[in-house]
């Protein structure tokens, strides 16, 4: 008995030091090229740095911190981040689950061709995309413009792009149209994947359609609700390409978000340190948002 | 509570699928499944399926993999569309009834308890839905589990149960709001030999204590004889003979169910003669020839029944070792305890023989012995090979 546990002991202990072996090479790559950098991003934070441009760095503790918070533009940032996460969450979730609950049951071919429809801007890359849109959004010739006054629908053109007032939405609705296939390709197959003899059990039971959604299916789908939920919302506080692309930020800052500044301060600006500082604070915002997410979502099961 | 009622129910599954596949695979025609009857229409699972379930009735439909049981419960569930026929519960036609209308309830295969429900929510929400109040739902749910004993797992989930303990969940869902008919497919296949007969004991003692209409299907033949009230035999989608346990086991309507009925099997002995001498039959098999029974010849006579080739089955507990009779070996003799299967060989064909151990020479019927084996002629079945019916 005893020699047969030393035994085992000495055949797991063999077994993990292979296994260690074989994430070696994987380690070595998330090592430096993931946690250096955040551990130096934190440790920059705590500097003047302009990463040897013109100076040496010089310890200023907390006073990035500090200045960020009496920062108007970045304050302004914060908030459209946060505009642009609070409303392209919920109309991603609610729009892709929407589309996924119709499309899944149906015949294989149908399914198909609709993911293939929603998930085509995924994949287009966000450069081809956004130029169609530039060009959809343009005061003189866009689309938009064209409709809505052959539409009766405005008087006279609007410049989506170029007006405090419309700029955002606009970044907004692209950023939706780029953000609801991958959720609802997941949510396609989580709705496939609920076993079939539950629905029917619940629909002996005496449910009806939206009963057996309640109490069945959205139970069962709640994992990838909660992933979804998540990467979209780290996709959207991350919302950068699209501003680069279009707006540069403008008008006045008014399609500024965190990403976008942080990119501006650290390499227009050359203020790395300020930029790291703001990374870390969106760092933190990400993190305890997921982490509470995390906790509801799997008390809830 | 209330009757079912089946009259000439259909269903063709659509051929979608199946026939993809002909189309890529174009040259392998050969690998088709035996007891599927592929047709333009489709796949055809369950056809002329008329059948009287009075209330409170125990109907078990039974049959081998594949012939068609579990589709005619899911149409009667309403889970599955009924190609033709009409189907009543009560008085109403439920052809086109949706399942939450029908008021029947069903114990799945698989059980199928909602994972992520307590025991207690899953057996009370179909009262929950139904809007029943609160205080008459808690008794309801008590009542249910405390019959089946599972009072103490009612906090538990479904993950933290034994399938036994699961299995009575299943059951308890169903149970508690006392539907018209209450539905079972294979409930006791999941589970191991020893818990399958205790719930079934249980079964037999739920009933006694719960009115309704029961339909359960099974493919375990002991299931559907100690169960049923009355016993339906399928096959390919065909009823092959409806009747009590006694009536299927004693009357076999036709080859099918009197080897599917019985275990071990019956001895069938093919091309056998049924030679009619004046007013009286007698059957020539083995080179004997055995007289029937009064009561054989009346049924023969009154069927007109003529000089022909026959198909003769004993079961195996009518055959008895005697001094004289039909010479056999013994290729092995099996002790069970209170009686012994001795697998033999007569003529080249193999015949199991079941006889009770009281009182015997257990050397008389060692393996590779030499024995005389010989039957009751009344209780011998004889079956046209042809149309396989039984002539009696
Ligand atoms: N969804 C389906 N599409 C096509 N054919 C089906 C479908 N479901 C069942 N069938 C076919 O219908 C026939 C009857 O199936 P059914 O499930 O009723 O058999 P069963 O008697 O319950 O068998 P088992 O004892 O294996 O459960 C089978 O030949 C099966 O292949
Ligand atoms: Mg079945």
């Amino acid at each position: 008995m005893g020699s047969k546990t030393s035994l085992s002991k000495a055949l797991v202990r063999r077994e993990t030091i292979s296994g260690y072996l074989f994430m070696l090479p994987c380690l070595f790559f998330f090592l430096t090229f993931v946690i250096y950098p955040m551990f130096m991003c934190v440790f920059t934070s705590f500097f003047d740095s302009n990463m040897g441009k013109n100076t040496t760095d010089v310890f200023i503790g907390l006073a990035n911190y500090r200045e960020l918070f009496s920062d108007r533009i970045f304050l302004g940032a914060l908030r459209n981040t946060f505009v642009i996460v609070l409303v392209s969450v919920p109309v991603v979730m609610v729009f892709s689950l929407w589309v996924a609950s119709a499309i899944y049951d149906m015949p294989m071919v149908l399914t198909s061709a609709f993911r293939c429809i929603f998930y085509l801007p995924v994949v287009t890359g966000s450069v081809a995309v956004t130029v169609v849109w530039k060009w959809m959004y343009n005061n003189y010739y866009g689309i938009f413009n064209f409709l809505g006054k052959n539409l009766g629908l405005i008087d006279k053109n609007i410049n989506w792009l170029g007006d405090e007032k419309y700029a955002l939405w606009c970044i907004i609705l692209i950023l939706l149209t780029t953000s609801v296939g991958q959720p609802i390709v997941l949510y396609v197959s989580a709705l496939g994947n609920v076993d079939k003899t539950l629905i029917e059990a619940a629909e002996v039971d005496g449910a009806n359609r939206s009963q057996v959604f309640r109490n069945v299916k959205w139970p069962q789908i709640m994992p990838t609700t909660l992933y979804i939920l998540i990467i979209t919302m780290i996709n959207s506080f991350q919302c950068f390409a699209l501003i680069q692309l279009l707006t540069s930020g403008g008008p006045n800052h008014s399609t500024d978000t965190i990403m976008y500044y942080i990119y501006y301060t650290a390499f227009k600006l050359y203020r790395y340190g300020y930029g790291n500082a703001m990374g870390v604070v969106l760092m933190i915002i990400i993190a305890v948002l997921s982490a509470v997410q995390f906790k509801l979502g799997s008390s809830d099961n | 509570m209330a009757s079912v009622k089946l009259v000439n129910i259909k269903k063709v599954y659509p051929n979608t699928e199946t026939k993809k596949k002909k189309v890529k695979k174009g040259e392998q025609p050969e690998e088709k499944k035996v007891n599927l009857q592929i047709t333009d229409e489709g796949v055809v699972a369950v056809q002329e399926f008329s059948l009287d379930i009075a209330d409170r009735e125990f109907v078990v439909l039974v049959g081998p993999s594949g012939c068609g049981k579990s589709t005619t419960l899911r149409m009667i569930a309403g889970l599955e569309e009924i190609t033709a026929g009409e189907l009543y519960i009560g008085d109403r036609l439920v052809n086109d009834v949706a399942p939450k209308d029908r008021d029947i309830a069903m114990v799945f295969q698989n059980y199928a308890l909602y994972p992520h429900m307590s025991v207690y929510d899953n057996m009370a929400f179909s009262l929950k839905l139904r809007k029943t109040p609160k205080a008459e739902i808690d008794a309801k749910v008590k009542e249910a589990a405390e019959i089946l004993g599972i009072t103490e797992y009612l906090d538990r989930k479904p993950k933290a149960l034994s399938g036994g303990q699961r299995q009575r969940v299943a059951i308890g869902r169903a149970i508690v709001r006392d539907p018209k008919v209450l539905l079972m497919d294979e409930p006791l296949s999941n589970l191991d030999a020893k818990l399958r007969n205790q719930m079934r004991a249980e079964l037999i003692k739920l009933r006694q204590r719960i009115t309704t209409t029961f339909v359960y299907v099974t493919h375990d033949q002991t299931e559907a004889m100690t169960l049923g009230d009355r016993i339906v035999i399928m096959r390919d989608g065909y009823i092959q003979q409806i009747g009590t346990p006694q009536e299927v086991f004693q009357h076999p309507h036709n080859l099918f169910v009197a080897g599917f009925i019985g275990t071990p099997q019956m001895n069938f002995f093919n091309n056998c003669k049924l030679v009619k001498e004046g007013n009286t039959y007698a059957v020539e098999m083995l080179g004997k020839k055995v007289a029937l029974s009064a009561e054989q010849n009346q049924k023969l006579a009154a069927a007109g029944a003529a000089d022909q080739t026959v198909t003769v089955g004993v079961r195996p507990v009518h055959l008895d070792i005697t001094n004289e009779g039909f010479a056999a070996k013994i290729d092995v003799s099996e002790m069970m305890g209170s009686e012994m299967h001795l697998h033999m060989n007569i003529e080249g064909q193999d015949i199991i023989g079941i006889i009770p151990t009281a009182g015997l020479d257990l050397n008389t019927v060692k393996n590779g012995s030499q024995v005389f084996f010989n039957f009751n002629p009344a209780l011998i079945h004889l079956f046209n090979p042809e149309t396989e019916l039984n002539l009696i």
